[in-house]
């Protein structure tokens, strides 16, 4: 009997892991593991088997290969793999060696001592680890995790709560779906520590609708967890719920979130009250992205001076990098803040696919600035980022080729602002429904010059008003498209117009 | 007029599901202070939908009728999330992703291919009444992509060419 180790993760069974499994589940020499994800996408469907030499790795693995993965023909040692050899794992560090459900297993791998730690730790004595830590707020915005947990903890309420994330809407991102699937035990213990620290009385995940693998894991991750005493704060029962949401990518944003969870409208609301004063149904809530429980977990196992150890001056421990679009090795790297967007595209994203040459990167989903060729030696951390008016966002890097059309990428995201916009504010509302317009009229060749400076000034207005991230971030994809690629925008205009364009653009 | 018998045990479906959804959040085993989200309009909805494929009309009626709030808080609600239908869906909902990275990954030509495959274009459902065809907006499945959902099931890589051995899986 050999035991052969394949990942359930959805993008692997996307890639085919379900059919080996399927086409080997009769053969009576064969025990096969289902693990979670190491995250190379691109060596997917991988098979997996310890040999006298370490862990081996079989790539792109169809079904007759089974025969030859068994005689140990072929395989590449897991260590001599670049792409997951040169990263610096922590809290994706058991993705791929562990059975996601696993309780045995996660403990084994040091699982819940971050949770037994802060059990014997002050509630105060947890924040100020994490404020050692200089851990900020995986999911876009950033903020001193530290400092959301503080204003929670302060607040003294009978009621308070802990919801995480999961609504991870920015397309290019997947880390927070690998957690749910891959690791879900680590999100637990993070929400456990916070609600330790707060003094919470009950947790919710909030969970997107497109993510139906994730829910049923996590809901399965729950219910073994229960069963094993393990939702527990203070001696007091901590029940964790998951609430679905319905395909609103506005629900990512925090009010917008807990609105959904009350069962309303997802609608924007001013802050402050911030959450962690006035959250779900009034109570304190700290809402914070997958990810960053998930690191809170592995701050407190490891503590927080080893978390500022890593990384740069005000972007501390690592950055959780997805990989997407055109690069060759699309997949999950994580590696401390501080390696150059160049650097990461290269010795990780292993250049450009077949077929392909660079065109431009956008770094943060939908609402992320787009990188031509000669700005990618920005280095990877908040502070660099936001100098030049960009963000990090929640991690997602999608590389375009020759064949992105710059006007059609622009108009796609003021289009998807438009439909996703709560319609609270105007400048969201109004300037996206707008700025969608102008786009079209520009790519069906109707626009004239004037269209361009409009847009310009409707972004800007739409940064400066809007009531969140959602308009007030719309524009800056549009707008480096435009100050990066201006011939494609100018180019397109009514012929007339473009040549006046041309002429004005000359120094 | 009255109901036809499909639409009195339609209703008689939507209350259950509503009774069975609010009775879970209130039930007395239910930790104080717990957070009791399952008690929300889009809550139920969710879970009529997953019995009956979509929320027809007299839903409304019935969830705003259990909690107590009015119809028109319950319809507003409803209409902002893309992912409530209102409509009956075909028995197999497909669903091609149009995020970034699978655009970089030619899933435009996949779109193409499916709307021929299944001679409707987006947002409809074909006359067999067996595909519902719709774009998403990222199922996280970046790094495998073009990507297109059916049901619950995640297919990736996808190219035009393999969009009728996909689509044959289901028929």
């Amino acid at each position: 009997m050999t035991t052969l180790y394949l990942s359930d993760d959805t993008s692997s069974r996307a890639a085919g892991a379900d059919r080996l499994a399927a086409a080997w589940h009769a053969r009576p020499d064969v025990q096969l593991v289902r693990t979670s994800s190491r995250g190379a996408f691109f060596l997917e469907p991988m098979v997996e088997r310890d040999l006298p030499q370490g862990r081996m790795a079989w790539c792109h693995v169809e079904p007759q290969d089974l025969d030859r993965i068994l005689a140990g023909d072929g395989g590449t040692p897991i260590s001599a793999i670049p792409f997951l050899a040169q990263q610096q794992r922590a809290t994706f560090a058991n993705f791929g060696v562990t059975q996601p459900l696993s309780l045995d297993e996660y403990r084994q791998q040091g699982g819940w001592t971050a949770l037994e730690r802060a059990r014997e730790m002050a509630a105060t004595a947890v924040i100020d680890e994490l404020r050692t830590s200089g851990l900020r707020g995986r999911g876009g915005a950033a903020f001193p995790v530290w400092q959301k947990w503080e204003t929670a903890r302060a607040v003294a309420s009978p009621v308070k709560y802990v919801v995480a994330n999961a609504d991870e809407g920015d397309a290019g991102t997947y880390c927070d779906r690998m957690i749910l699937e891959g690791e879900p035990y680590r999100l637990i213990e993070g929400m456990l520590i916070c609600a330790r620290a707060i003094g919470a009385t009950a947790g919710a995940v909030y969970c997107r609708y497109e993510y139906p693998a994730a829910a049923r894991r996590l809901a399965e991750a729950l219910a073994r967890a229960e069963a094993a005493g393990l939702l527990t704060v203070g001696g007091a029962s901590f029940p964790i719920d998951i609430v679905r949401g319905a395909g609103s990518y506005v629900c990512g944003e925090e009010t917008a979130l807990l609105a959904s969870m009350e069962g309303r409208r997802g609608e924007v609301q001013a802050k402050p009250p911030y959450p962690a004063v006035s959250g779900l149904h009034g109570a304190p809530t700290v809402v914070s992205n997958v990810l960053t429980f998930a690191m809170v977990t592995t701050i407190l196992a490891r503590g927080g001076a080893w978390h500022a150890s890593l990384g740069t001056d005000f972007s501390r421990g690592t950055v959780v990098l997805q990989l997407g679009g055109r690069v060759k090795q699309p997949g999950l790297v994580e590696i401390p803040f501080g390696a150059t967007l160049r650097d990461a595209l290269e010795r990780f994203g292993g250049g450009m696919a077949e077929g392909s040459t660079f065109k431009a990167v956008q770094v943060g989903g939908p609402l992320g600035s787009l990188f031509p060729e000669p700005e990618l030696d920005i280095p990877i951390c908040y502070g660099a980022f936001a100098n030049r008016g960009a963000i990090l966002g929640h991690g997602g890097v999608v590389v375009y080729d020759q064949e992105a059309d710059m006007v059609e990428l622009a108009r796609h995201f003021m289009a998807f602002t438009a439909d996703e916009s709560c319609g609270k504010c105007t400048p969201c509302r109004i300037g996206a429904v707008r700025g969608h317009e102008i786009l079209t009229r520009i790519q069906r060749g109707d626009g004239l010059l004037k269209d361009l400076t409009l847009l310009r000034e409707l972004g800007e207005t739409m940064q400066a008003a809007s009531l969140c991230a959602l308009g007030g971030r719309a524009p800056y994809p549009v707008l480096t498209a435009m100050e990066h690629f201006p011939e494609e925008f100018t180019g397109r205009l009514r012929p007339s117009e473009a040549a006046v364009g041309a002429v004005k653009r000359k120094p | 007029m009255s109901e036809s018998d499909a639409a009195q045990s339609r209703r008689a479906a939507v209350r259950e599901i509503i009774a069975r959804v609010i009775g879970a959040a209130s039930a007395p085993t239910a930790t104080p202070g717990a957070v009791a989200p399952r008690d929300g309009a889009l809550t139920c909805a969710l879970a009529i939908q997953e019995v009956l494929g979509y929320v027809p009309q007299e839903s409304i009626r019935e969830i705003a009728a259990a909690l107590s709030v009015p119809e028109a808080q319950v319809s507003g609600s409803l209409a902002f999330y893309p992912d409530i239908h209102r409509k009956p869906t075909g028995r197999h909902h497909v669903r091609v992703c149009r995020g970034e990275s699978c655009m970089a990954n030619r899933a435009e030509p996949v779109v193409r291919a499916l709307e021929r495959a299944l001679a409707v274009p987006l947002g409809d459902t074909t006359a067999d009444g067996r595909f519902t065809l719709n774009g998403v907006y990222c199922v996280g499945n970046c790094a495998v992509s073009p990507t297109v959902m059916v049901d619950d099931c995640v297919h990736g890589r996808v190219t035009p060419d393999s969009v009728a051995a996909l689509l044959d899986q289901y028929r």
